[in-house]
């Protein structure tokens, strides 16, 4: 139930949505291994599944890493083996316990626009372009380098479920302080504080159209994908009259623009509102008065929240980031139930998660998508920002990632990113993602400050033969070593036997360095979580 | 569930749908599609993102509607007797004289005052919805991808965004679409010749080849494609017929499609996006400024690519022009134009019904203008329909344009 939205993929030619498809496709296979399989089905021979563990470490602590961060790094390793899976993971659900200075004072001191208030900002639309840049390039690097890194993760998990989408014309003076008072400010509390936040800002207000809605002439942009996307999903039984009902409700909440104040605030505009009994999935107000509008409004927005739906859905939803492309269906109940019986709060959905068996049976049930895999190759290579404030190489490192279309908050639609394999298949994007590996781990970005490889990646006292320094390297890199096809495919690659020595002036330890370390991080020994 | 391609996907949902007895006609549709490889025309969608100004480009030229321009328009108008007639109602802009020999071969045309559903004249909303192509439906989905929804998966180059890393949001949705500056650059940075290349082939299908099928599948595409692109001229390309492309960004993108249509990289769909045309100040005049320069651009490079094509392969080619919107009838203080409605779509292409200018005319009286802009009456998805239908063997559009209704402009003939 009501995960087509967020999937992005309702069918083009049929009403029957997608989760429907996934059913009848496994009544397909079924029925084609009953024997009853026509040529169709011959055409395609089923492909030996191969099994995604086989490139994965066995490690829990490495696995709960792949999915709460943004990339794994030997620090982390260390820090989570000496700590244990359960300490660590409660330090990452309590994100102020972490001291994080370093990069708060990096992104002040780069960013210095994004402190700037509502009005402030709507003040300098000639750097409302360049303000949304900013939280782009913030957002990468704050993922990159922050300690809170479960914190992050979950930042872009909500930035994506309730999408404002950066670089819209309506929103380059809030989409800002969307991303601080509404996303992270909740990421980790309640969802009801949260979705409340964000339908009183004026960034979700305009780019869903609810700032021009009014009683005469409604606007049901937002009244529609506030139940369908942000809480009870397009299953949940709602009727188009419904839906309408929903629009009528949410008049009023606005933004003070072409008006008196002009500053770019929020606004509840009674002389907008709507006025008259109201009813939606059960919840009901006289709506008597413009007056008290807002709190009917809010009223509605928590009463969707604490719905079973929107329990479920959130569930399904941080279970597909987190767990499988499709869901374990009992754990996503469970999660369900905690969300209810915590009153929306998020972390125990969260602990029942992480806690769970189906999550520790999910190694190598998701793929790396192109922002991740960027940063986590970021991170294992230990490439920092430069010490040029000016030219320090993060915007670079935006475009990388914008190339494979996957650049934070910037999906235009107001699903959010899809968050599932089928959909990063571009042949493109992977071309895109190869040369970034090499580009980050050859340090063509000069701006960056890449550490030199052999040092970094590789002990003092090089391994004594290829075969050995490709199992090296791959140590390092994806924490195991590569099965043997494939640390033969490398030998291959540099012309050279698993018994050939190294020496300091081998070709492999020298300018081949980063061919070999970008070859691994194209494997799906890097791609598959 | 274990891993399904979406060639299986779709395959075993079409037999299942089937046994199971639920299967719409749009379901038989795409079954019948499964058995043939797509032969219909290559489509080249250009988009002049920015609100292109239609009136600058095809000048309403009848005594009455001159008129009503002139007014409106008193320092930014063509002078009358500089316009290239094109039919008694209306004239084109000199700068675009380079299409002139198509328009009168035939092969070059133009439908007036298209509009969206509802006016739209924010730059962002209106370029996602015109995309999207779906008002008053909750489909997510780009119309291209659900255009190659129809079709049989194909190869990597299917449907192609040239000139741009990042592919525009008509491709949103589960087929696969490939994006790239151009084809020089669609390469292994690592490899620097054929011998390197064939070392980086070797070891990337070696390493990715034995996982799962949502990391070999698409890493076996990209290496595929990489060959092809590696044999392909790329920047040693010598267009055919003297044709000289404009050195630009527009013209260089144009000529790696055609490079594209002229080899078997099995091309469906090419979009190209040619940006620039938010002319809220400074227009230009009639022979210089702003509009001249983008205009002798566009009419230079789509004249040389139908010249470097030749009229037998443009027989299998259809050029179409998208804006986000049109800009206001009326200039404004600035010599130049606001954010309107009804914009202008040209027409390229062997099957196309060229010489005419299509769709219903709304006028620029005072009456005629909705907020002060040319109505766009003439809904573009028609547009679109009418080419998909004709040209690139759509027998149904309900799917990628629903609740079209069945009005046709006459702009095609079929294949």
């Amino acid at each position: 139930m009501g995960d087509e939205g967020d999937r992005g993929l309702v069918s083009p030619t049929s009403t029957m949505p997608r989760r429907s498809f996934v059913r009848n496709a496994v009544v397909g296979s079924a029925i084609a291994s009953a024997g009853i399989g026509s040529t169709l089905l011959q055409s395609t021979p089923a492909r030996a599944a191969s099994d995604p563990t086989s490139f994965l470490p066995g490690a829990d602590d490495l696995h709960v890493l792949r999915r709460a961060t943004w990339g794994p790094t030997p620090e982390l390793h260390k820090q989570i083996g000496t700590m244990g899976i359960d300490r660590w993971l409660n330090q990452q659900l309590a994100p102020s316990t972490i001291d994080d200075h370093a990069c708060s004072a990096l992104i002040s001191e780069r960013f210095p626009r994004l402190a700037w208030t509502l009005p402030q900002a709507y003040n300098h639309q000639d750097a409302g372009w360049q303000l949304m840049f900013d939280l782009g390039v913030a957002a990468l690097a704050r993922a990159a380098l922050s300690k809170r890194q479960l914190f992050e993760v979950l930042v872009d998990f909500w930035s994506n479920h309730l999408n404002v989408a950066n670089f819209g014309d309506s929103v380059w003076w809030s989409r800002h302080d969307y991303d601080r008072s509404v996303i992270r400010r909740h990421a980790l509390g309640k969802f009801s504080d949260m979705l409340a936040a964000s339908a009183t800002h004026p960034a979700m207000l305009t780019y869903l159209n609810n700032a021009e809605s009014t009683k005469d002439d409604p606007n049901e942009n937002y009244g529609r994908e506030l139940l369908e996307l942000h809480t009870v999903g397009v299953d949940a039984g709602y009727t188009e009259d419904e839906m309408r009902t929903s629009a009528l409700i949410l008049t009023g909440l606005g933004v003070h623009w072409y008006d008196e104040v002009d500053d770019g605030t929020f606004f509840y505009n009674k002389g907008n509102h709507y006025t008259g009994p109201v009813q939606v999935l059960g919840w009901s107000s006289s709506n008597g008065s413009a007056k008290n509008g807002k709190a009917v409004a809010l009223n509605y927005v928590d009463y969707l929240a604490h719905h079973p739906a929107t329990a479920h859905r959130i569930s399904y939803k941080l279970c597909q980031r987190f767990v499988a492309d499709e869901p374990p269906a009992a754990l996503v109940d469970a999660m369900a139930s905690a969300y209810l019986a915590h009153d929306t709060a998020i972390v125990p959905v969260l602990r029942t998660m992480f806690g769970s068996d189906a999550f520790r049976q999910s190694k190598g049930a998701k793929v790396v998508r192109p922002m991740q895999d960027v940063l986590a190759t970021v991170r294992i290579l230990g490439i920092k920002p430069g010490t040029d404030k000016k030219d320090d190489g993060l915007d670079g490192l935006y475009w990388h990632v914008e190339s494979m279309s996957d650049a934070p908050l910037t999906w235009v639609q107001p699903n959010g990113y899809p968050d599932y394999a089928d959909a990063w298949r571009s042949a493109g994007g992977t071309l895109n993602r190869w040369n970034t590996h090499l580009s980050l781990a050859a340090g063509w970005n000069h701006d960056l400050k890449t550490p030199n490889l052999r040092r970094n990646l590789l002990p003092d006292t090089l391994p004594k033969d290829h075969g050995a320094l490709i199992q090296a390297l791959a140590k390092r890199l994806v924490f195991r070593t590569l099965a043997t096809p494939h640390r033969d495919a490398l030998l291959a690659f540099l012309g050279r036997a698993a018994t050939d020595p190294i020496s300091p002036s081998s070709e492999a330890v020298g300018w081949r360095l980063s061919y070999l370390v970008a070859l691994i991080l194209d494997s799906p020994y890097h791609g598959i979580r | 569930m274990p891993a399904i391609s979406r060639r299986n996907f779709l395959k075993a949902t079409g037999l299942a749908s089937i046994v199971a007895g639920i299967a719409g006609e749009d379901m038989f549709t795409r079954m019948a599609f499964a058995a043939t490889p797509y032969a219909g025309d290559v489509l080249v969608v250009l988009s002049l993102r920015g609100g292109f100004d239609g009136l600058s480009a095809i000048v309403p030229a009848a005594a009455a509607d001159y008129g009503d321009y002139a007014t409106l328009r008193p320092n930014i108008k063509i002078p009358s007797g500089q316009l290239i007639q094109l039919t008694p109602q209306f004239g084109m802009h000199p700068a675009m004289a380079p299409l002139k020999p198509f328009w009168d071969a035939q092969t070059f045309g133009v439908v007036h005052a298209v509009g969206m559903a509802q006016p739209n004249r924010s730059h962002f909303d209106a370029m996602e919805e015109m995309e999207r192509a779906a008002p008053g439906s909750s489909l997510r989905t780009g119309w291209i991808d659900r255009v190659l929804g129809l079709r049989e998966p194909g190869t990597a180059f299917q449907a192609t965004q040239m000139g741009s890393n990042t592919a525009a949001s008509a491709f949103l949705g589960p087929s696969p679409e490939l994006a790239m500056y151009d084809i020089e650059s669609f390469s292994l940075e690592g490899a620097w010749d054929d011998v390197e290349r064939a070392k980086w082939d070797a070891a990337l299908r070696a390493l990715n080849g034995d996982a799962p099928d949502a990391v070999s599948a698409p890493s076996t595409t990209a290496l595929d494609a990489i060959a092809t692109a590696a044999a392909l001229p790329g920047d040693g390309y010598v267009p055919a017929h003297s044709a000289v492309y404009p050195a630009t960004g527009l013209g260089d993108a144009l000529s790696n499609i055609a490079q594209l249509i002229k080899n078997p990289t099995g091309l469906q769909v090419a979009a190209v996006d040619y940006g620039d045309w938010d002319m809220h100040v400074d227009l230009g005049a009639v022979d210089t400024g702003w509009m001249f320069d983008k205009l002798t651009e566009l009419s230079g490079a789509l004249s040389a690519f139908a010249t470097d094509l030749g009229a037998t392969a443009m027989n299998k080619v259809t050029v179409v022009t998208l804006t986000e919107f049109g800009r206001r009838a009326e200039e404004n203080g600035s010599g130049g134009v606001d954010h309107g409605y009804g914009q202008a779509v040209f027409l390229m292409g062997g099957g196309i019904k060229g010489g005419q200018v299509h769709g219903a005319w709304p006028g620029l009286a005072p009456a005629d203008l909705i907020d002060g802009d040319l109505n766009g009456v003439n809904d573009y998805r028609l547009v679109l329909a009418e080419l998909l239908e004709k040209r690139c063997e759509a027998t149904s559009v309900s799917g990628i344009f629903p609740g079209i209704d069945a009005t046709r402009f006459n702009i095609a003939t079929q294949a």
